[in-house]
This record gives C-alpha cells, structure tokens and sequence, in this order.
C-alpha cells in the first residue's frame, strides 16, 4: 500500500511539471489581460489587482477587435455550415452501395490523397484564380478556399460513419417509401448526428483559427480575421502588451470556454482526423 | 477510431422482401449520385484540383503580377535555378526537414511518457487531460506572440525559469541568436502537439486487452517488461500513424515561423513554405512561376518521404488506408 502510494507520488511529479509547462504561458497571458501594459512593465509576474476588466471594453470598442471578431464569425460560421451540408451528402453518397458506379473508388481514393497536399501546392494559383472570379480579398472567397481544403478530411470520415449503417435499415425506410433525399435528410443524417457533430468541431475550429490562406487571400484592413489582425496588431503595438494579451483572450476564448463544457466532444473531433490519417 | 466508437443504432428485424424489392437489374439511380456527389466534387475540382494543375503548369513559365500575370514558358529553368543555385532554398529545405525529423523524435517519447502515466490511474487524470490538449485549440499567430514573449530575454518565462534554478548563465535572447531559434520554435510546436498525441495514445492504450498485461503477470514479468515488451510494441501502429502525421506537418509549417521571426535571424528558421510566400509576394522579381516551381519540388518532396516513411516505419503492418 505504502509502496503504490510512493509510486504514485513519484509519477505526480512529472505531471506536476508538464503541466506547469503546458498551461503556464497561457495562464500568465490571461493574468496579464486584466493587466495595465504600465503594472505589467513594473512587475511581469504580478497578480492582477486590481483586474482591469474595462480592457475587455476597450479593445473590443477602440482596437478593432469588434470587426475582426464579426469577420472570423462570418467565414467560420458560413464555412462551417457549407462545408457540413456537402460534406455530409457526399460521405452518404461515397459511402452507400446503391450509389455505386465505376469510378467511384479511385476518385475518392484521390479525394483521400489529398489530405496529405501541402497548401503551397494549391495557394499561389488559388490566389490567381481568386482575383480571376473578383473574389480575391473578399470574405466569400476566404470561405470558398476554406471548405475546399477541409473537404477531404470532412467527406473521409463521414464516409467512415455512415458506411457503417446497417444495410437492412436502409432497405426498411425504403419500404416504407422512403425517396433518395429523404432517406438522407430523414434517416440516415439524423443518425449519423454524432460524427457530425465531431466534423463540424473539427472543422470550426480549423476555420477559426487558420492563418495561411488569410495572410495571403486577405490584404485589406477591415475584412483582417482574428488571426490575421493578431499578426499585425503583434508588429504595430509591440511594446503594448497588455492590449494585445486582452486581444489574445478575445481570440481564444470562444474556443475554449466551448471547451471547458464540451471538452470529451473536443477532444473526440480535433484527433478524428488524425487516426488514420 | 474517434468516430468508431460512436454508437451506430441498430436495424430493425430484417425484412425479407429485399431481393423482391430492389432487384440486381436495378438501373443506377444517377440523379440522387449527382445531388450527393457534385457539390463536393465542385469544389474538389475547382479549388484543389485545378490548383494544382495550375501551379504545375506554372512552374514552367514566368508569371509577372505587375505585367497582369502574363505567361512567358521557359521549360526547367526554374527547377535547374532552383536545385543548382539557390542556396536560400536549400537552407530553408534544411531546416524544414529538420523541424520535420526532431519534432517526432521529441514529441513522441514524451507524449508516450505522459500517457502511460496518465493510464497508471493517477488522480485527476482528466483534468490533466484536458489541461495538456488546451494549446491545440489556439491558432498559430495567438501561440506566437505568447511564445515572443515567453522567450523575451529580459522577462520571459524561459529566461525566468533558468534564472530560478541557477542556470542564468544560460539565458539566452532565443529568438536573436540563429543557432537557438530554431530549436526554440521546434519547442513550441512539441508545446502545441504533445497534448494531442498524448490523448491518441491514451486511447490506443485503453483498447489493449487486460489479459495480455494479466497473462504477462502471470508470467513472470514486471512492470518495466509489461510496458516494453507488450505496451509499446502494441502501440506500434497508432505511433507510426503520428509520426507520419507530425513530420507532414512540420515539412508544411508555416505560420508559427511568419509570426515569431519571419524566417529570421540569418534564414536561420525560413521554411520551405515561408520562402514560397516571400518569394510570391515579397521579392521585387513578383514572379509567380519560380516560387510554383518551388511548391511543387517540396510537393514531391512531401510525398516520395512520406510513402518512404510509411514503408520504413510499417514493414509488416499494411498501409491503413
């Protein structure tokens, strides 16, 4: 007894590290969001006392952060929902033996390849096109872009989960007169609700927190997303810290105060992709 | 394996009228095809496919931004330019590769570590979960700037931390001096990463069946034996799984290096990707051609190291795909 609690105790310790390790840098930069930058150049490590909540207030109304919140809103939430609806028909239609045809296998074994392209491959001329269509810096365009390159994964593992539907329950709901859209829209998608849901997390927040596309796709000030805005708000007001770790909260929190409820369904869609992939 | 284990419902009796109803003659249903299928493919073709086709064309030919992207082919030229001349590439290449081959190396014992113990039933064992896998949800640009200032020379943590334990003499500008900044950001992803490799291999490690460990017991074996000899080699699929994934996504990493020091000091941390972005939209020559030709080099490049990995690391184990 004495000896597995001595054990236990000795494991703790590494733990005790890793974790300092992994959540101090993101605990000191929410202290130092309730911070003045004047109290943070005194001290770095002090307590936020009093706490400045007002910098929440001011950074959202005078920084910008308001615009460059609604703008990652726009393209995660629009994306999302676009990249949900035609990732969730084409997993059903790649997935179902009634919708076979020749070719069916090898072009999803593409769509799968796909996962591994480097978006260097893709961006340069996605960015000739943009400007082609008139959609380069526009927030459409961004969104395009973006449920294209999720699509891969998307379509992979829903394909994943509704290929395992029972045959037979696809026969019944047939039976019972059952046409090819309801059969999705009715049976097979309200089932297939879980895996969505870890598509629809894993997605968000790819689209939320994505940066490459945007530097290059988005040059204009007002259509900044919130990593991009960081980007420049990081060399524009370098010395103020404090306004920029407040900004930082702002980025991150709706992700993880999700988190904090949601944290198994987090956890269950942002490694989704990553088991077979 | 996430999405497997949720729960399928299962079918109501079977009904035997199937044969009868949808006979083996049945013409393909090619309307309901096309409303599943076309939207995606849309997109596939139009914005990953063709992009790509794209690119490849135009790494043939010297594309200018500022004479309206007109086509002028000049064959290999870029590709010689390129693999014989460019030194900036070659470096970058360097240390993409790299970051690519330490990352894993580094990544993987620890993640490994923290999950076997993790699974010894520790208390509090999720809550450290949860804490772990928290720097996966944040972007690049957020865990950039936090990471500026952690390796701030003067009152950054890292600095602060060696200070503490008597090792001041060590404090280092980490960013500034070429030799260290690129270990530095290499540790900053293995901040981001761990977390997440970690809790894959948690429930990799909650799959192996009891019996074995017992049967191992039984045997004869301690505790160090049961997790070398049965654990690890158990968890061998599910590692070489995230090793390929980890090394193709740091032969990618791009935004991390633009936010934290734009490839700097020296090129001591450009990426191949960094370079294509600059040289795209950076450099006076506003060609688009050279950097495509670039692009698709390391394309290649990712794909022929991946399969190579793949065959080295699984040997007997089939490609999972």
């Amino acid at each position: 007894m004495l000896r597995t609690r001595l054990t236990k105790g000795m494991l703790m310790l590494p733990i005790l590290v890793y974790t300092a390790f992994s959540a101090g840098p993101y605990l000191w930069t929410a202290i130092m969001s309730l911070r003045t930058t004047d109290e943070i150049y005194r001290s770095h490590y002090g307590l936020p006392i009093p706490a400045h909540w007002v910098k929440f207030y001011v950074a959202w109304t005078e920084f910008g952060y308001d615009v460059y919140f609604r703008n990652s809103a726009i393209v995660a939430v629009a994306a999302v929902i676009l990249i949900t609806i035609v990732g969730a028909l084409a997993g059903f239609g790649f997935a179902r033996r009634r919708y076979a045809f020749p070719l069916r296998q090898p072009l999803f074994l593409l769509i799968f390849l796909s996962v591994m392209f480097p978006p260097q491959i893709m961006i340069l001329s996605l960015f000739q096109i943009l400007i082609k269509l008139r959609l380069f810096n526009t927030l459409p365009g961004l969104i395009l872009v973006y449920v294209a390159t999720e699509m891969p994964i998307t379509i992979y593992l829903l394909r994943a989960f509704f290929a395992q539907i029972p045959q037979e329950l696809e026969d019944a709901a047939r039976i019972d007169g059952c046409t090819d859209w309801t059969m999705f829209w009715r049976v097979m998608f309200p089932i297939a609700l879980p895996a969505v849901a870890t598509t629809f997390i894993l997605d968000f927040i790819y689209f939320w927190n994505e940066f490459l596309y945007a530097v290059v796709f988005i040059t204009q000030q007002e259509i900044r997303t919130l990593p991009l805005a960081i980007q420049f708000l990081v060399s524009d007001q370098y010395q103020d810290i404090g306004m920029l770790a407040t900004g930082l909260m702002i980025a991150t929190l709706p992700i993880l105060v999700m988190y904090l409820f949601l944290s198994e369904w987090f956890v269950k869609g942002m490694t989704a992709g990553a088991v077979k992939g | 394996m996430a999405i497997d284990q949720i729960e399928v419902p299962q079918a109501p009796p079977a009904v035997k009228v199937r044969k009868f109803f949808r006979p083996p003659q049945q013409r393909r249903p090619w309307g309901p095809i096309a409303l599943f299928l076309c939207p995606a493919l849309f997109f596939y073709f139009a914005f990953i496919i063709y992009p790509v086709l794209v690119t490849f064309f135009n790494s043939f030919h010297i594309l200018r931004q500022d004479l309206g992207l007109t086509y002028q082919f000049v064959g290999l030229q870029h590709f010689k330019e390129i693999l014989a001349e460019d030194e900036v590439f070659w470096k970058a290449a360097g240390n993409s590769l790299t970051w690519a081959i330490v990352a894993p190396i580094v990544d993987m014992p620890l993640a490994l570590a923290l999950a076997l113990v993790l699974h010894a039933k520790v208390p509090l064992a999720r809550f450290f979960r949860t804490v772990w896998f928290t720097p996966l949800l944040m972007s690049y640009p957020v865990v950039g700037v936090i990471w500026l200032w952690v390796y701030n020379y003067d009152w950054g943590m890292a600095n602060l931390v060696l200070r503490a334990i008597g090792l001041g003499s060590y404090a280092e500008a980490w960013l500034a001096n070429p030799a260290t900044a690129l270990p530095a950001l290499i540790l900053v992803t293995t901040w981001m990463f761990t977390g997440f490799h970690m809790v894959i291999l948690l429930t990799a490690l909650h799959t192996i069946p009891q019996e074995y460990l017992e049967a191992a017991t039984v045997d004869g074996a301690n505790r160090w034996q049961r997790t070398f000899r049965i654990v690890i080699p158990l968890l061998r699929p599910t590692l070489v799984n995230l090793i390929i994934l980890d090394f193709i996504g740091k032969m990618k990493q791009f935004a991390l290096v633009w936010v934290m020091t734009r490839g700097g000091p020296m090129r001591g941390t450009e990426t191949v990707a960094t370079y294509v972005i600059k040289r795209a939209f950076e450099w006076k020559t506003l060609d688009l051609g050279y950097p495509s030709a670039i692009a698709v080099i390391w394309f290649i490049i990712i794909f022929g190291l991946s399969f190579a990995l793949m065959r080295f690391l699984q040997r007997r184990e089939a490609l999972e795909f």
